[in-house]
């Protein structure tokens, strides 16, 4: 078919992994063979167990990490001829814990330290520190100091300090730890609209709640392997896959999968859903 | 490079099965003993002791190889420094005018080599065979205050932690563009305020959920604590003990009753 012809060519691929492995120093062979694309504006989500290899394999698209063997291209360019801070214009990482870089003593100052580092000019810092105060709404938090906030706030001033550097590809490393649910709604849905400006998201998490609800892809991994990568609705529909990742599928799945006998289908990864389903079932018989 | 910052390794030598007590009384004997001697063959000898103990203890040849390596270096460094520093004693083998090389200072280099080699490679056996547990241990014992123990125990303890947080830090900040290599020495110590304020904010943090952890423990509840582990002294202690004091007494009556020279 022509459109989808046209959409495929307008797909921009921003990050190629072919047969990655990486082991740390020490020997721990971390990630032992993954290959994977990744395209302007998707939103992946990079699942698995503690120990799985997903936050090495994110470190290795900044250059935080090289491959041991096989290769990382980031806009057809391998990583392992940039330099981090070069790799950090096209690919933000916000890391775990936020207070691993706050340092400054306003929020603003430190959201202004990483377009500073990439050597804009003060105009465009403004512009950029402006957008990323909006973005994460800090604007009532922007003269205190970062380390007397609440973590919700801290974390956002983190995720500001990436969105400042005005990067093509966010990568969180679990964004919603230690937020309560209301923090973390927020959160979510000040990712999703970065998502619709056209940013590329990469959520690192075993939250899989948080996965069903945004990412459009899911990538499984184990063991320092890809076990799968598919939509959340194909990735949910296995049961014994998700568990052997050390993972738990979000609960209405879980019930999805009870209430199969009924006639439920197996592969419901919102509430709302299996309300439609349910009351379907009600009003047959 | 591996760094490795607890050189103990699990294993079950008679050097491990040893009282933590009397190790750190040998490893004090022995480092007598290394001063005592001046002859080279003596310290020659008593050199091989101590790396046949390391070899015994069954260390990791990775950690063997990390420890001895500064030894080696620290070693080599004297036998090539000492003479030109040392221009007493003929003959005379190398004459640079003002620097004269002289047989006698190149054997009196290799002897403060083998010296400090001896001293600085006998506690490795002690920090092979002992956990810091036990370490921390035997000094309450010797009759360090227990809060003192206490200190050290939990800086070693959170020492390779606070090692990772700096390196997740630096991560963090390298992700944000901060190119550490870069720049005047004022600027780049500058670029360190970004690693070093995270770093102590993070410390201190640990620090405080550490102490309020300790005390829902009920720590300093008792003044007459008692101990998990007790550290009671067996026989086969007793007869390392008597060997290493012989070893220490055997070579000082030779030297000052006999006058042999060691």
């Amino acid at each position: 078919m022509i459109p989808s012809r046209e959409a495929a060519s307008t797909v921009e691929r921003l990050v190629s992994v072919q047969n990655l492995k990486f082991t740390y120093e020490g020997g721990i062979e971390a990630l032992r063979g993954v290959s994977l694309n990744i395209d302007r504006g998707e939103y992946i989500a990079i699942v698995g167990g503690n120990g799985s290899g997903k936050t090495t394999l994110a470190k290795n698209f900044n250059g935080l990490l090289r491959p041991t063997s096989g290769t990382v291209t980031v806009k057809g360019r391998p990583t392992a001829q940039m330099g981090v801070a070069e790799l950090a214009r096209i690919i933000g990482y916000a890391f775990q814990n936020p207070d691993h870089q706050l340092f400054c003593s306003t929020v603003e100052e430190e959201i202004r330290f990483g377009p500073l580092n990439l050597g804009y000019s003060e105009n465009e810092i403004g512009t950029k520190v402006e957008r990323a105060i909006d973005a994460m709404n800090l604007g009532h938090v922007r003269m205190s100091a970062p380390l007397s906030l609440r973590l919700g706030e801290r974390r956002r001033v983190s995720i500001a300090s990436v969105v400042a550097m005005d990067p093509e590809v966010f990568i969180l490393d679990e964004p919603t730890t230690g937020l309560d649910a209301e923090e973390s709604r927020e959160l979510m849905e000040r990712l999703n609209s970065l998502n619709n400006d056209g940013k590329t998201i990469i959520l690192i998490t075993h939250d899989m709640k948080l996965v069903a609800e945004h990412a459009k892809r899911v990538v499984v991994m184990a063991r320092g392997r890809m076990l799968l990568d598919s939509d959340p609705r194909g990735a949910f529909s296995d049961l014994d896959l998700i568990r052997q990742s050390n993972l738990e599928p979000p609960a209405v799945t879980l019930l999805s999968h009870r209430l199969s006998d009924y006639g439920i289908p197996q592969d419901i990864i919102s509430p709302e859903e299996l309300v439609l389903h349910v009351m379907r079932f009600g009003g047959g018989s | 490079m591996v760094m490795f910052i607890d050189l103990y390794t699990e294993a079950n030598t008679f050097l491990h099965r040893l009282d933590p007590r009397v190790k750190i009384f040998a490893v004090l004997l022995l480092s007598v003993l290394a001063f005592l001697m001046t002859n080279l063959y003596s310290l020659l000898l008593l050199l091989s002791f101590i790396f046949l103990l390391l070899f015994l203890s069954r260390a990791k040849w990775s950690k063997t190889y990390f420890a001895l390596k500064f030894v080696l270096r620290l070693m080599l460094l004297i036998v090539v420094l000492w003479p030109f520093f040392d221009r007493t004693g003929t003959p005379i083998l190398l004459d640079f005018g003002p620097v004269q090389i002289t047989e006698p200072a190149i054997w009196r280099g290799v002897t403060s080599a083998l010296r400090v080699g001896c001293l600085a490679s006998v506690w490795y056996i002690l920090m092979f065979t002992t956990s810091q547990r036990d370490l921390v241990l035997a000094l309450v014992r010797f009759g360090l205050r227990f809060d003192y123990g206490l200190t050290i125990a939990v800086s070693l303890r959170f020492f390779p932690t606070f090692v990772s947080t700096i390196d997740s830090i630096t991560d963090a900040q390298k992700a944000r563009g901060l190119v550490f290599a870069q720049g005047g020495l004022l600027e780049r110590s500058k670029k360190y305020v970004a690693v070093l304020v995270p770093a102590v904010v993070s410390a201190l943090r640990m620090a405080d959920s550490l102490s309020l952890a300790l005390q829902s423990r009920a720590y300093g509840a008792r003044f007459d604590r008692t101990y998990l582990r007790q550290l009671k002294m067996q026989a086969k202690d007793y007869v390392a003990l008597v060997v290493v004091v012989t070893l220490l007494v055997l070579p000082m009556i030779a030297k000052y009753v006999y006058s042999v020279p060691i």
